[in-house]
């Protein structure tokens, strides 16, 4: 099978060359003007399924050749092949592996990203071309840094798993496992690492635009969104700004390992998460209105995602882990050497399907070699396809222009917290809010397993959230909050009743004493927003103070009171509510006769049936797999419903008087609170009610009312995911 | 054989209850068992994240069994499986605690990744005792710091300390790591001993350990290894800790070190000096 696979790849190749050699010269091609290029050389694998794996390490292949970067000149496929690193470099360097690199801007020398052996970790090193020479970057030996790339300013930049926050943990990827990767720079003589404030899944393969800003991926999870897109950020990882994916932008469910074309425009993978070694279709991706300069096509002007599209270059490439078709495959990394409408590119390609399951079944590596692309006649001409290597990462050794040095405001008089705010919140293109119906804006900071939580926090697949507090929203629109550092915020906008009007579906987050404060509450992109937050009625009044500089251990709370309640464990703070107030009707005996509902596999004919039940006993075993975690409740499972992921992929069928009675960051549409019909809460806690129906205890007859303190730790608990487990519960802060 | 046999009577009897044959979208016991069948760890992985959300007995049956797999990443996602069934989770858990304690070097290799991987706090004690057994191997050891390296729970320290004396310098060097992640922890002390270790790759990671943790008390051990360990690693680490503890007094090692033969030191040792106090 192996043999018959290379056969093919060859037979593919031989017949693209023969195909480019048709009026078809590399003299004066596209390639014409570049000397050589450098291309990495890795010994083929097949654990780099997910996106973000960064640290499968296999130094040499079977016949024993090394991990190396090679230099191709000219970059033809006759041309001549040079290892330049690290085969000069000593006997540490015997068993290194190489994940990725960067060429300076001077083309004088390689950053990359090496392994020396297995009991250490990924770390950065600088190569000087003129004598081959390599020395490493210090990082923190226990930890990984990969994907640099040069920054102006002799810095450089990389993605890591070491920990911007003192005394934390990582955060864990609930999917692929991995300890995350954010974003760090250094300088080039190895002074001055710092690292960039931290998202609750991984950040990945930075780039430097032509305007100075970085791109990146980002992953986003929060609730449903589950994606990663492109993100812009500056060099000094501040000013963290959406770039590509969302809004329904996206090519697919994840665009990675972006490359500037010209202003404005990108090629980049499209390709799925998991499965997919990284590799995908082609994209085309243009931020702005599309504009040809000299030739050159560009989408510089009113960059926005809601202007954004993007031309698939490469229609015939699974944009999700479909495995392949044999002579489509997958493209893994590709670099523009011109801006024509359909440029030319030089391309790192696997023929077949490049799918890690059907691979590994077959016993085979995906065969990346690197191709000159013409996209305008969807041709490949072939440069270098080692068959035991990847070859990856092909660029031009050639100098280019350095950036200009970009930056934000830093204050220093925030003592190491951060400011978040809006100029206006009512300026939203994703929601339309009625003039003066926003109290406030409710900032929450996420967490994930690594606190000591089980994997799941609850069946609503939501992450571990704390209430930071809310901000008033001024009467110009206006809002600021002084906020912890680097951790992942999630904010909504809330009613006079504490309840969400919209949240803000991703994380997002700030370095210390940096000033993050946008036009509106995700306003148009592409409309001039001035922003100086000393204008607003908010800077007037003042930052609401939410815990900015208290240590992560210390947010939590032991007052539930409305201003002071951060996280709502279920077991402890909603039970308690459920057992003062309702279980005189809703425990076991289920004396108000609520009717049962029936959960059934028609595949086995089996069934079980639950009946709403607000008392805080384990739920039983047989929900065991669509209930979750044994410690999670009667009362849980009876509001929360089960794990609606497991009936879905179960193909469950659920019959009777099934409802959930809480959605999901929606307190204000859940049954739960419509019944109950809560007190208003802001700017102070009266007896006003949400809604005009009669609230449930009156209605039955039955219990007393809840306080206005219990109604908002129900609704916060909602609208931060319905979990069951928050700090106040955590059960890796027992003893044991 | 007889434990796994075990352990799937157990499942079983919780997953005919709640759902003997779910089908699933994507995912599938056959799938599930092909891969399996191919040997391959990344298919086997593929299929086992395929089938995240899906449940069912075939499944429950042949995920248990990777869980003594000899691959550590196969282990490592089928136990990842099962945390995402945690009511079934309980069950093998129940029976690897018995593994920890009276179990070969093999089983508790597998159990304490079990264990550790879907973080059962509850197998701390016996994971305290466990590491004092002088009948398992460095597989089963490397396995127990593996997991409360994992859990990162306070309560794994007395497993560390203890894996810190092992005979076998692997497992040494594993707990010396493991030691500066356990959330919480506020000493390196423990540690600064193992900077003088026989193994190199035991002092190598003492000095990030100790650098990374701020035990100035260790910086003038840290200085006469920046210039005088034989291996170019060791120095490298030295010279990164003596930067993270910024003693003036390391000024003359690190120019020292700043001039050594190995690309891994100099320039470590340059910034060092440079973030001096």
């Amino acid at each position: 099978m192996k043999t018959y696979m290379k056969t093919i790849a060859i037979g593919t190749a031989l017949l693209t060359a023969a195909g480019a050699g048709c009026g078809s010269d590399d003299s004066s091609g596209p390639l014409g003007n570049v000397d050589s290029l450098i291309v990495l050389q890795r010994p083929a694998r097949n654990d780099m399924g997910d996106i973000f794996q960064y640290t499968s390490y296999k130094p040499k292949t079977e016949s024993g050749i090394n991990a190396r970067l090679v230099k191709l000149e000219p970059p033809t496929a006759d041309g001549t092949q040079t290892v330049i690193c690290c085969d000069k470099a000593g006997p540490e360097f015997a068993n290194v592996d190489i994940s990725g690199y960067d060429i300076s801007f001077d083309a004088k020398q390689i950053v990359f990203s090496g392994k020396l052996a297995n009991n250490q970790n990924y770390g950065l090193f600088l190569l000087t071309l003129a004598d081959g020479s390599v020395d490493q970057i210090p990082t923190d030996p226990a930890r990984d840094y990969v994907s640099p790339i040069f920054l102006p300013g002799d810095k450089i930049m990389f993605t890591t798993n070491s920990i911007v926050e003192s005394g934390a943990r990582q955060h864990r990827d609930e999917y692929e496992r991995g300890t995350t990767l954010q974003l760090g720079r250094i300088n080039i003589d190895g002074t001055g690492e710092e690292l960039g404030a931290r998202n609750l899944s991984h950040r990945t393969f930075p780039t430097l635009m032509s305007d100075g800003r970085v791109m990146f991926t980002q992953w986003d999870h929060l609730g449903g969104m589950n994606a990663g897109h492109l993100m812009f950020v500056n060099q000094d990882m501040t000013n963290l700004r959406e770039a590509f994916g969302k809004e329904g932008t996206g090519a697919s469910n994840s665009t990675l390992k972006a490359q500037e074309i010209s202003p404005g425009r990108f090629v980049a993978i499209a390709t799925s998460r998991s499965r997919t070694i990284q590799a995908g279709a082609l994209v085309d991706v243009r931020l702005g209105i599309s504009e040809t300069v000299d030739g050159s096509v560009m989408a510089r002007e009113r960059q926005s995602e809601a202007n954004a599209s993007y031309k698939d270059l490469t229609p015939d490439v699974p944009h999700d882990n479909m495995p392949s078709a044999d002579t489509v495959g997958r493209y893994y990394d590709a670099y523009a050497l011109n801006a024509k409408d359909k440029p030319d590119l030089i391309v790192s390609w696997a023929n077949g399907p490049v799918e890690s399951s059907v691979l590994g079944l077959a016993g085979l590596s995906a065969d990346f070699g690197v191709f000159l692309l013409d996209t305008q006649r969807n041709q490949k001409h072939p440069l270098i396809n080692h068959e035991e290597m990847w070859d990856i990462f092909p660029r031009p050794l050639t100098t280019r222009p350095v950036p200009s040095i970009s930056g934000s405001a830093i204050d220093p008089t925030l003592g190491g917290a951060s400011m978040i705010g809006s100029m206006n919140v009512y300026e939203s293109s994703l929601k339309t809010f009625a003039p003066g119906s926003i109290y406030g804006v409710r900032v929450m900071e996420g967490f994930s397993s690594e606190e000591g939580f089980p994997e799941m926090f609850g069946t609503t697949m939501f992450e571990g959230q704390a209430n930071l507090g809310v901000a008033r929203v001024q009467a110009d629109g206006s809002w600021l909050a002084k906020v912890p550092a680097n951790v992942p915020l999630h904010v909504q906008t809330v009613d006079t009743f504490g309840m969400s009007m919209f949240s803000e579906p991703v994380w997002v987050s700030a370095r210390a004493n940096e000033a993050r404060v946008c036009g509106g509450c995700h306003e148009s992109r592409d409309r001039p927003t001035v922003i100086d937050p000393g204008q607003t009625d908010a800077f007037a009044v003042g930052a609401t103070n939410m815990y900015g500089l208290t240590p992560r251990a210390n947010r939590m709370s032991s007052d539930t009171s409305r201003d002071k309640v951060m996280g709502v464990g279920w077991s402890n703070t909603v039970q308690r509510i459920f057992d003062n107030n309702c279980l005189g009707c809703h425990d076991s005996r289920n004396i108000a006769g609520v009717q049962p509902y029936t959960i059934t596999d028609p595949v086995a004919g089996t069934s079980i049936q639950w009946t709403f039940n607000l008392e805080g006993t384990p739920l039983p075993a047989t929900f065991a797999e669509i209930g979750g975690e044994p410690a999670f409740t009667a009362s849980y499972f009876s509001i929360a419903g089960p794990d609606m992921e497991a009936i879905e992929m179960g193909g469950l069928m659920v019959s009777g008087n099934f409802k959930v009675y809480a959605s999901p960051e929606n307190a204000r549409d859940s049954i739960l609170i419509k019944m109950l019909n809560p007190k208003r809460q802001f700017p102070t806690q009266t007896n006003e009610r949400a809604f005009a129906t009669s609230p449930h205890m009156a209605a039955v007859g039955q219990g007393g009312d809840l306080t206005a303190d219990e109604f908002y730790q129900l609704i916060l608990n909602i609208d931060m995911g319905v979990n069951f487990y928050a700090r106040e519960n955590n059960p890796g802060l027992n003893v044991y | 054989m007889k434990n796994i046999g075990t352990k799937l009577a157990a499942v079983a009897f919780l997953a005919f209850v709640a759902s003997p044959a779910y089908a699933g979208k994507g995912g599938s016991a056959a799938k599930i068992k092909d891969a399996i069948r191919s040997g391959s760890v990344d298919a086997i992985t593929a299929e086992i994240e395929r089938a995240e959300s899906l449940t069912c007995s075939e499944c429950v049956q042949a995920v248990t069994n990777l869980l003594e797999d000899d691959r550590y990443a196969v282990r490592e996602v089928a136990a990842w499986w099962f945390a995402k069934r945690p009511g079934l989770k309980d069950l093998v858990a129940a029976t690897m605690v018995d593994d920890l304690a009276n179990g070969s070097t093999i089983k508790v290799r597998n159990a304490a990744d079990f264990l550790g991987r879907t973080v059962t706090y509850t197998s701390l004690p016996t994971l305290r005792v466990a590491i004092n057994r002088d009948n398992i191997g460095p597989e089963g050891k490397l396995a127990m710091v593996r997991a409360v390296s994992y859990m990162g729970h306070i309560g794994g320290n007395p497993v560390l300390t203890t894996a810190m004396a092992d005979r076998d310098a692997g497992v040494r060097a594993a707990a010396v790591t493991a030691w500066r992640d356990i959330l919480g922890q506020t000493s390196a002390a423990p540690v600064a001993g193992l900077l003088a270790d026989a193994d190199a790759n035991v002092r190598a990671a003492a000095a990030t350990t100790v650098g990374g943790m701020g035990h100035v008390a260790a910086a003038a051990q840290l200085e006469t290894m920046v210039v005088s360990d034989a291996d170019p690693v060791v120095r490298r680490n030295a010279a990164w800790a003596l930067g993270k503890l910024g003693q003036q007094s390391s000024r003359i090692a690190l120019a020292t070190a700043s001039t050594d033969n190995s690309g891994l030191v100099r320039m470590t040792a340059r910034a060092a000096l440079a973030s001096l106090k």
